[in-house]
């Protein structure tokens, strides 16, 4: 059992891989990593902080000065820095060419790095725009992350633009539209000319909605439309169902920001545009999603002995459940007993970490062991995988049930203290859960080091072998 | 020209696809609400109490409080339905996306007293105690004596580190004050 588990079955050495952009996407995956630990770990304080009010009682590591730096650094850090390194390997790799420019996305990388280590200084020194979630960077320190994501930007398109094949693989189409996508929203939610009173409120639903959903989600299903067919080694199920969910995506996505803030003075039109396009998510979700799951039917051999497939296929499937769920908790009942309850932030770690999170490793256990030569210790791959999947299934499932019972203590007209009662032992298990997901972190930096690129990567001559692109 | 080949056209729809919903979902919605006028009648905040809401908006405090009551019975206890208007003159505004505390748009309504507010900022156990909120008593000087004009805090001995000592509020911890007693809803018009 071992020794079949030790050689991934769907590894195959790349041929034409561009040594430049295997380096650069592993000096991505790199510091995204150690940003993941930095992030977590923060994340961590304040769920011990729930637990014990009187643990690290100083300024820089109050609870309300570690929120945003936790959300910030896994944000920007880990999960923009991973999907950006894994993107830029997809689009030279589907595109037959050699990265545009190595160069710039590497500067890209410090722009990036300056901007986190800067994000999480002032941050914990109190330096803020207030609790504007996940735009609390003074703009500074976002307009250098901004840089690093139109120079990186550029990069991707001019490598699809000097592509080597007429077609635009679809992982390109989804990666290059995130770019575009977060641009516009980081100018829309620093520009300050449409901002005052409510004016903040909107723009704040819009932003904190579309930057998950524009951003992380759109990267991430672009590098699975590259990395499942890659793995499976066969074709995705079906392309038009891709392109479809490119669109509607982008048409449905887009409006439902206002769904955060259901019942507010916010106009009651835009609450209801948001709560049914939210019902319209249903379409590009469960087509993506399907479209994806699809592509496994009938590869159960390979999702049994590879390491990279579980996975993605977790992921996946995080990614359908998350995002029905978002639709459920939209509708103004459900918003009355789920809103303002920990159940939002089960749904948000729900989202960034069972799809978002497990996506980036399974891309990264699928496609660097192939470009590098080096394979992790499939025992710890193992270890990784059940480590953040039942960490991360105790979290979701004890902060949510937290939140149920803080909802229904405040609709049955208890003392607000009754509420924090209700949630605390909830919290415990939120914090066992917390736990167990950064000792699968510790796991994967051991697994990312296996995996490192030696300095002996030489680019193999081009070969005409089958593509998951073809 | 089709999508499948042409990444400028890709590149051209997602940009100013989105470029456009962004507009028609957020900026003009945003543009038409931004410049509501204020409550007419409401008590503008006082220097300190500006300063408050500084270390309010520093402190992350709005992380676990609202300002954002809704019109639903589950809301009754924190005071009327927030309008439009209590937001006009807040850059930004604060209506927030959890309670893991109370929301506060009317606190100072519901806990007048600026004693109980200092105890609470130095150690909220200190006054509920089941409370999990931090305590900030980096606000606070602990002092063998009260000097003239200090604000001295009844903290009640088992929150103290020594014998014998007195809690004095610190800028901070007055400003803050300040602020959370100017969070009161003024009367709408009717």
């Amino acid at each position: 059992m071992v020794q079949r588990r030790t050689q991934d079955p769907t590894l195959r050495p790349s041929t034409a891989a561009d040594p430049s952009a295997v380096h650069v996407a592993f000096e991505y995956l790199a510091c995204a990593t150690l940003w993941l630990l930095v992030g977590t770990a923060a994340g961590l304080i304040d769920a011990l902080k729930l637990n014990w009010p009187d643990f690290l009682v100083v300024p820089w590591l109050s609870f309300g000065r570690i929120r945003p730096i936790h959300t910030n650094t896994v944000f920007w850090g880990w999960s923009s820095m991973a999907l950006v390194g894994l993107a830029l390997y997809v689009v030279a790799r589907t595109s037959r060419v050699p990265l545009w420019s190595p160069t710039l996305s590497r500067f890209s990388l410090v722009l990036w790095n300056a901007a986190v280590i800067a994000g999480v200084l002032t941050l914990g020194a109190g330096v803020t725009r207030g609790p504007q979630e996940y735009r609390e960077w003074v703009w500074p320190v976002a307009l250098t992350f901004g840089s690093g994501l139109v120079l990186n930007g550029v990069n991707a398109y001019m490598t699809v633009a000097t592509r080597n094949i007429p077609e635009v693989y679809i992982s390109n189409w989804y990666i290059l539209g995130a770019f575009c996508f977060l641009t516009i929203l980081f100018t829309t939610g620093y520009l300050p000319f449409y901002q005052h009173g409510l004016g903040n409120v909107v723009i704040q639903g819009y932003y904190m909605h579309t930057a998950v959903g524009m951003w992380f989600s759109m990267l991430s299903l672009g590098i699975a439309y590259y990395a499942i067919p890659r793995v499976l080694g066969r074709p995705i199920y079906s392309y038009a169902l891709g392109v479809l969910g490119f669109w509607t995506n982008i048409l449905f996505y887009t409006l439902i920001g206002a769904h955060h803030f259901i019942f507010s003075p916010v106009p009651w039109w835009l609450q209801t545009t948001a709560i049914l396009f939210s019902v319209g998510m249903m379409v590009p979700v469960w087509a993506g999603g399907c479209n994806l799951l699809l592509t496994f039917r009938g590869a159960s051999g390979v999702l049994r002995r590879s390491y990279a497939a579980p996975f993605l296929v977790a992921g996946i499937v995080a990614y359908v459940l998350v995002s029905t769920q978002g639709t459920l908790e939209a509708f103004r009942t459900s918003n009355i007993y789920w809103h303002f309850t920990n159940f939002t932030v089960g749904h948000s770690h729900f989202a960034m970490y069972g799809f978002v999170a497990f996506v980036i490793w399974g891309a990264a256990y699928g496609l660097v062991p192939r470009l590098t030569g080096a394979e992790p210790n499939p025992i710890l791959v193992g270890i990784h995988f059940w480590l953040a999947l039942v960490g991360y299934g105790i979290y979701v499932v004890s902060i949510s049930i937290a939140g149920i019972l803080q909802g229904f203590s405040w609709v049955a007209g208890e003392a607000f203290i009754k509420s924090v009662e209700a949630a605390e032992p909830m919290w415990l298990w939120r914090t066992v859960g917390g736990v167990l997901m950064v000792a699968s972190h510790l796991v994967f930096i051991v697994n990312l080091w296996a995996m490192r690129p030696r300095s002996s990567l030489v680019a193999l001559p081009a070969a005409p072998a089958a593509e998951a692109s073809t | 020209m089709s999508f499948h080949t042409s990444h400028r056209a890709i590149v051209a729809f997602a940009f100013f696809g989105y470029l456009a919903l962004t507009v028609l979902i957020a900026i003009l919605p945003a543009v038409s609400v931004q410049n509501t006028p204020g409550i007419p009648g409401a008590t503008p905040r006082s220097e300190l109490a500006e300063q408050g809401r500084a270390i309010y908006l520093r402190e992350g405090c709005g992380y676990c409080h609202t300002q954002f009551v809704r019109d639903l019975p589950l809301d009754r206890p924190y005071g009327r339905a927030t309008v439009a208007e209590d937001y006009a003159n807040e850059d930004p505004p604060l209506p927030g996306t959890e309670r893991t505390g109370p929301d506060l748009s009317n606190v100072a309504a519901r806990q007048p007293s600026d004693v109980w507010h200092l105890l609470h900022l130095y150690n909220p156990c200190s006054v509920v105690p089941q409370s999990v909120m931090p305590g900030f008593p980096w606000f606070f000087e602990e002092k063998a004596a009260a000097a003239e004009g200090d604000v001295t805090v009844p903290v009640p001995p088992r929150f103290l580190s020594g014998q014998g000592r007195v809690v004095v509020a610190g800028q901070e911890a007055r400003a803050l004050v300040a602020y959370l007693l100017s969070l009161r809803q003024p009367a709408l018009q009717p």
